[in-house]
């Protein structure tokens, strides 16, 4: 049996880091959420999983409107410029995956990072759910999940 | 100076690129470490190459293996940009022959003075 250090803190302090240094330029537009529980309407979810002896996921989850906005703040696109749809899974995806890769750094074993995938569920998960830390983006759900089995699993 | 910046994220080559060409470098992209050494058998140049780990085809830590096995491939820089933030992983990249590892989230200043450290930039080059 092996212990955790990833909780709300801990995934929102990564969060908050991510968001600030890609996204926004500066903390404070990534907050916790009050209304958890509450589904997301038409979502987009992004996740990257970790191989190896305690495999786990982490995925981020918000509306696909919301993951537009999000990516056009990334890459600095004006809301009147088109983008294709490859760039916004692209970039969603990167962002789940700058995101999980650090939140790897805080599980437990020397797994490794597998590519981001992006879509509008998420497949069959894990058994143990770690954490779901509600967030909002500039006052948008999104919700980050993070996963991982307690157990050894195949080394790869 | 010329990088060559290599990541599966179309994306983060974007941002990468970016950052380098407000630091005065030319940039040619690679989507994973078999294309970018492709370019370089090519006769491709690059004084530096921004490589991810994670990436289809061939990894960052592979790329970074090949090039520093080929005596011809000695000139070229080689940092990690990467989400790989563990000790374990930054030990087994510097092992490889990468001279230096940036982890993502990255701030322009970050790949600045990273740069600076390794004699790519100079402090007035902002």
């Amino acid at each position: 049996m092996t212990t955790t250090t990833v909780d709300f803190a801990s995934v929102f302090e990564i969060a908050q880091a991510v968001f600030a240094a890609m996204v926004d330029g500066d903390e404070g537009l990534l907050v916790p959420r009050d209304d958890v529980g509450a589904a997301i309407a038409d979502p987009m979810v992004a996740w990257v999983n970790v191989h190896g002896p305690y495999p786990g996921r982490t995925a981020l989850t918000t509306s696909s409107a919301t993951a537009y906005t999000l990516v056009r703040a990334l890459l600095d696109v004006p809301a009147d410029t088109p983008m294709a749809q490859a760039d916004i899974v692209d970039a969603f995806g990167e962002i789940a995956n700058v995101v999980g890769g650090n939140v790897k750094s805080l599980l437990p074993g020397k797994g490794t990072l597998g590519l981001p995938h992006v879509g509008s569920s998420l497949p069959p998960t894990l058994d143990a759910l770690v954490v779901v830390a509600p967030l909002a983006w500039r006052g948008e759900p999104l919700d980050i999940a993070v996963w991982f089995t307690q157990e050894r699993g195949e080394e790869e | 100076m010329r990088a060559l910046v290599i990541d599966d994220s179309r994306v983060m080559r974007r941002i990468v690129a970016g950052n380098l060409h407000s630091l005065g470098f030319e940039t040619l992209e690679a989507q994973d470490g078999q294309q970018a050494l492709d370019f370089l058998a090519a006769g491709e140049h690059a004084d530096l190459a921004c490589i991810d780990w994670n990436m289809p085809v061939m990894d960052g830590l592979t790329f970074v293996t090949k090039v520093r096995a080929n005596p011809d491939l000695r000139g070229i820089t080689l940092m990690m940009v990467t989400t790989e933030s563990e000790e374990s992983q930054i030990v087994r990249a510097l092992a490889a022959g990468a001279h230096e590892y940036l982890i993502k989230p990255f701030t322009p200043d970050a790949i600045r003075e990273k740069l600076e450290w390794l004699g790519l930039v100079s402090g007035g080059d902002l």
